[in-house]
């Protein structure tokens, strides 16, 4: 998968906004949306909070685990713990980067969340690294991973894969009196 | 021009609104005509930014009647048919700009027989209710008077010339248009950062360009600081600090110096018309006092050539005052000057003026294969944030023509090249001069020859000379053999920036047929075949 298209998927998550127009319910195939009055706060995927925030047309509001102390709390934790711990939220590097992109003004103290974000994705890339060593390394066979978003399953699974693929080529190769049709070029 | 400020400004109120537009760049009335001749069969309604507002729109273009304009331009006078015209024309101008726009009774009259001379184009009055509103051309065939009617007529017109002629004899400009169209934005609500700083750069364009006077640049400025101070408390307190990605624009008094924060201090200083003129740099002695002049500061000849952003910090800290104290001594009371200044991200700090510099650079850049067109979507391109490679490309070219145009005024200045002709001084730049291709613009050459006479007044002794106005005359196309004419009036402290050499130009070029174009929205530009004629007095 690219990561692309895990941002696209994360763009269905829903985030607040205070519009300043005026609109009926709309019916998408996703689901109803609306009505929208301006001032008042409502719930719309985060496609459609980007494109009103540039054209101008909406305020959007910070999810609530954007917050300074809490993503330190959380930071604090992952370094503690060895496994991974509970996500804010399943897209939550996505979001960080779309909102923070294109809303930065609407976001209080925006450059140390972005660090703190920053910090947690890489403890917890880090310690993805680390077991998936060990997996390889040990030969287990199976291994469990709680807590995991898709971002981060994603920038490791070509890799993890094409490696254990390599592995197994190795070893069944080691053996003798292999099987037919096991030489292949690489 | 400043087009491109507006520009923007008009598609991002555009964009929000999801109005589909087409956006024609163009340089003169001719290509105005040509622009409007391609496009007038897709479309009814028409902007026209900083063009068409000081000549007879109707007449000029002949539109379809259900065609209307949208005129926002900073030209004026404003051409008495565009403001008296209530269907096809609208016009958007500030309420407290004086037009001085004569009345309606003096210039036109409800009349049902005309005397004189009908140009062909009355059609257009023709589709208006006959009778009610008849325009009389300016040259009437003289009848002999025998009745009072006749007589009345006569004075009539005759009065109304004169007025016309008060009214159009000198060419200034109104509040900058950039400006309008913020106001615009604002009533709407639709105002943002991104564009109140183009507003403040359109500001900047025209007290750079010399087009208003100090006290406008002023009250304008004061107009702006309010608006940056609304914007500005609208998101920040100490809590909740701002990115430092977002754009902040901050009211500056800042140095006259320009681009010295992108140059070392001592080329800004050489570079710059205020200092350069003051010192009188192209002398030795001018050059001796500048030495004085940064030994009385304290800063080391090696610091000041530097980059300035790799000046010491210490010396960089109080710079500006430490400037101002040392440039009093030195007859520079002007030294600083009200400004803004923009700061996004950590690297990116500009002074308005810089970005003035920058796209007026890009939009007469002089490469061969450029089109005027391209010219303009780069300098479009420069003033956006999203593209600072440009802008910096922009900074180095609008470096290179200052440069060139000091060159070009130490060389004028010492080797005597302008000359008194009677009423006005002239200057004409030979086809091997250095630099001379960057002079077939006309900003870039109005720009020089305000230089120039800046520092012919500080440089001559003769002082009847000093109060005559400059015209200058460039090659414009060598294989054409066309030449590109520039008048400005003289210099002094208190001008009121008005210039009568549109109508001068157009006189002189009727009373000595020789073949001009009088292209350019700012008429006193012209382009002359025939660069003898010139020199009969006018």
């Amino acid at each position: 998968m690219d990561p692309s298209e895990v941002e696209f998927l994360a763009e269905k998550e829903m985030v607040k906004i205070i519009p300043n127009f005026s609109l009926d319910k709309i019916y998408l195939i996703g689901g109803d949306l609306g009505p929208f009055n301006p001032g008042l706060p409502v719930d719309v995927p985060v496609w459609l909070a980007l494109n009103l925030k540039q054209r101008q047309k909406c305020r959007i509001v910070p999810p609530e685990w954007m917050d300074v102390e809490k993503l330190e709390e959380m930071r604090e934790l992952e370094r503690k713990e060895d496994t991974f711990t509970p996500v804010p939220s399943p897209y939550y590097m996505e979001l960080t980067k779309l909102l923070l992109n294109h809303a930065s003004d609407n976001i209080p103290k925006a450059d140390e969340i972005r660090t703190l974000v920053k910090d947690i994705w890489d403890t917890r890339i880090a310690k993805l690294r680390l077991s998936a060593d060990s997996f390889i390394s040990q030969q287990e066979a199976h291994a469990k991973l709680d807590n995991l978003t898709l971002m981060e399953i994603n920038t490791i699974r070509s890799l993890l894969l094409d490696s254990l693929n390599c592995m197994f080529k190795l070893r069944s190769n080691l053996q003798p009196g292999s099987s037919k049709g096991q030489f292949m070029d690489y | 021009m400043r087009y491109e400020n507006l520009v923007f400004k008009y598609s991002a109120l555009f964009h929000c609104d999801q109005i589909q537009y087409t956006l024609v760049p163009v340089t003169g009335w001719q290509d105005l005509g040509t622009a409007f001749l391609e496009h007038k069969e897709q479309f009814r309604y028409f902007v026209l930014i900083n063009c068409g507002a000081n000549v007879d729109l109707l007449e000029m273009l002949q539109p379809d009647d259900d065609s209307i304009f949208f005129i926002c331009d900073t030209h004026r006078p404003v051409d008495v048919v565009n403001v008296y015209n209530d269907t096809q024309i609208k016009l958007l101008i500030k309420q407290d700009d004086d037009l001085g726009v004569p009345s309606y009774d003096d210039i036109f009259r409800d009349d049902d027989d005309e005397e004189g001379d009908d140009s062909g184009n009355e059609s257009d009055e023709g589709s208006e209710p006959s009778g009610k509103r008849r325009r009389f051309d300016e040259y009437l065939v003289l009848l002999i008077l025998s009745t009072m009617t006749e007589l009345m007529l006569m004075f009539h017109l005759f009065h109304r010339r004169e007025i016309l002629f008060d009214y159009e004899q000198y060419e200034y400009h109104g509040t900058s248009a950039a400006m309008m169209f913020f106001e615009l934005a604002w009533v709407l609500t639709k105002d943002t950062k991104d564009m109140l700083w183009w507003a403040v750069i359109g500001l900047t364009d025209q007290w750079v360009h010399d087009k208003i006077t100090h006290m406008k640049y002023v009250t304008d400025i004061a107009t702006m600081q309010r608006h940056v101070s609304r914007h500005n408390h609208r998101n920040e307190d100490e809590e909740n600090s701002l990115s430092i990605d977002c754009m902040r624009i901050s009211f500056e008094y800042d140095l006259r110096l320009t681009l010295y924060q992108h140059w070392s201090l001592y080329e800004s200083i050489c570079n710059s018309c205020y200092t350069s003129c003051s010192f009188k740099l192209w002398t030795l002695n001018g050059q001796k006092k500048l030495q004085e002049f940064l030994a009385d500061m304290g800063l080391p000849l090696k610091q000041v050539r530097q980059k300035f952003n790799s000046m010491d910090m210490s010396i960089k800290e109080n710079l500006r005052d430490v400037i101002e104290e040392s440039s009093n001594k030195y007859g520079m009371k002007d030294i600083r000057i009200q400004t803004f200044g923009v700061h996004f991200g950590f690297k990116n700090r500009f002074l308005a003026s810089d970005m003035v510099h920058a796209a007026a650079a890009l939009l007469e850049s002089a490469e061969k294969d450029e089109s005027n067109s391209d010219n303009f979507i780069k300098a479009l391109d420069a003033l956006s944030r999203s593209n600072l490679e440009r802008l910096h490309s922009g900074i180095d070219l609008a470096k290179k023509k200052l440069m060139a145009v000091q060159q070009t005024v130490a060389s004028c200045i010492c080797t005597n090249l302008i000359l008194s002709q009677g009423p006005f001084l002239y200057c004409y730049l030979m086809e091997g001069t250095p630099d001379v291709k960057l002079f077939s613009k006309p900003m870039a050459l109005t720009l020089l020859c305000k230089y120039l006479l800046k520092a012919f007044v500080h440089s001559t002794r003769n002082k009847r000379c000093r109060l005559l106005p400059l015209i200058m005359a460039a090659p414009k196309d060598v294989d054409k053999g066309t030449v590109i004419v520039v008048g400005i009036p003289p210099e002094s402290e208190t001008s009121d920036k008005k210039n009568f050499f549109g109508r001068a130009f157009e006189k002189a070029a009727e009373s000595t047929s020789s073949r001009t174009l009088h292209d350019h929205f700012d008429t006193s530009s012209k382009f002359i075949y025939n660069i003898c004629s010139i020199l009969h007095p006018l």
